[in-house]
């Protein structure tokens, strides 16, 4: 009598547990190596940017050419005009300065250890006292919510005090460590989401900034994933400043994509991925980009 | 008994997961909410996005829905596409990538389709290649506009009416 129980059992479980792994479909993975000079594999650009005082400017006036630079002729100084990163960053110095009174604001961001100098460059990195790998903006809301201040993570004044931190770091290279523990498992996972297709139109990160690099998407040329975040927070000509992971929800949305909230543990995966793309790059804040 | 009564469980909870969106979406009220910053404050604002994205698989790991799989569809001939009505849509969906005649920001990351008619192609199989081209190539980065919903079968006709009269 027991038997047909079993067996519908078993079959009810069966379908369940095969129902639990949902068909996904992924760009063809890349080898991807954690420093910037790696971008000499997949697009060759690297070598056009890979000194930012030495650019050459012909190539910034080319609309062929210019995409090669990565950029980069974009970050300061690129021309004398001030523009909203400047005011950003005057803005980010002061609430940092209020907050940071007592000298707690510094010791929660960095996690009691070293100056504030040195944090744009380590982060995203494992947080104990959270728990978790936590970018600098996750970490900016947490220690602003400490002393009672709302700063929630992509806001202005979010990014204000985070693209202040980048500037007294300024020229120091991007280091993150990805070869061991959490950190590491969290690149992996973040390289895995990079080519993970989602979204109306089924695209990955990869599908262009990894497979279609150098092609043009009407007025755009794709170009590539390797160091880009050294000028983030970014003032953006058409989205004021815009934090990495504010980028990700908007890099969602244009590829019809329903984005996250940033914060969440795909775009902080999908950051630590990037920024060891970044590692050994020099910081350039605050930049202006227009797309 | 405890196996039935766990299977079950696990049958029931199964379809809550796939129908919801994660929590970690940015969504109010089941509609695509878009990040929006307010200069000098410390709050994030959420606008609804033009779009409504929420039926589409996103990148969250609460994500429990499948992508739809790569499906073949059986196109019944005669055509019966309008050109104008193909034209007004290649250049609303398809140029971005491809070049099209008279486009003066041509993109080049699919293949361009002047003098498409010279391929001479057959209706179905450039069809099947709008509605899902992964039925060709698993890794194509076209999008399955047929199989995604976001083109009627009426409009992809318009769309091979549109592209076999590109002399």
């Amino acid at each position: 009598m027991k038997t047909p129980f079993f067996l519908l059992a078993g079959f009810l479980t069966a379908s369940a547990l095969a129902q639990d792994i949902p068909y996904r479909e992924y760009e063809p993975f890349e080898r991807y190596e954690p420093i910037v000079s790696g971008d000499l594999m997949l697009s060759g650009t690297y070598q056009h940017w890979k000194d930012p005082a030495n650019l050459d400017f012909r190539m910034a006036g080319n609309p062929d050419e210019n995409w090669k630079l990565n950029w980069k002729f974009m970050d300061p100084p690129f021309n004398q005009t001030v523009h909203g990163g400047h005011f950003a960053v005057d803005r980010g110095e002061r609430l940092f300065k209020q907050l940071d009174v007592y000298g707690t604001f510094a010791s929660c961001l960095s996690d009691r250890s070293g100056s504030p100098r040195n944090l744009r460059a380590g982060y995203p990195r494992w947080r104990a006292d959270l728990g978790r790998v936590a970018g600098l903006e996750e970490v900016i809301e947490h220690c602003g919510a400490k002393q009672g201040r709302v700063l929630q993570n992509g806001s202005y004044d979010n990014s204000a005090i985070s693209i202040y931190l980048a500037s007294i770091g300024n020229g120091q290279p991007i280091n993150i460590d990805v070869t061991a523990g959490p950190m590491k498992a969290s690149f992996e996972r973040g390289r895995r989401l990079f080519h993970a297709k989602a979204g109306a139109f089924n695209f990955s990160c990869a599908s262009c900034h990894t497979h279609n690099i150098g092609k043009r998407l009407r007025g755009n040329v794709i170009t590539t994933i390797y160091g880009d975040v050294a000028h983030y927070p970014v003032y953006r000509t058409q989205y004021m400043l815009q934090s990495l992971q504010l980028r990700f929800a908007e890099c969602n949305l244009d590829t019809r994509t329903q984005p996250l909230r940033p914060g969440s543990q795909p775009y902080t995966d999908l950051e630590v991925f990037v920024t060891a793309l970044t590692n050994g790059y020099p910081i350039s804040v605050p930049a202006e980009r227009d797309w | 008994m405890r196996l039935l009564l766990a299977g079950l469980a696990l049958l029931l909870a199964t379809p809550v997961w796939c129908a919801d969106i994660p929590s970690d979406a940015g969504v109010d009220g089941g509609k695509t909410m878009a990040p929006q910053i307010v200069v000098n404050s410390g709050r994030l604002e959420w606008a609804p996005h033009k779009r409504d994205l929420t039926r589409w698989l996103t990148l969250s790991y609460q994500d429990r829905r499948a992508t739809p799989e790569p499906t073949r569809f059986d196109m019944k001939l005669p055509l019966a596409g309008d050109k104008a009505r193909g034209k007004t849509l290649a250049w609303e969906w398809c140029i971005a990538c491809h070049t099209l005649p008279g486009d003066e920001w041509p993109g080049n990351v699919g293949s361009p389709m002047v003098h498409y008619k010279q391929y001479k192609h057959a209706d179905p199989l450039i069809f099947q290649q709008i509605f899902d081209a992964r039925v060709f190539n698993p890794n194509t980065v076209m999008p399955a506009f047929g199989t995604f919903g976001l083109l009627a079968e009426q409009e992809i006709r318009d769309l091979v009416a549109y592209l076999q009269s590109i002399e």
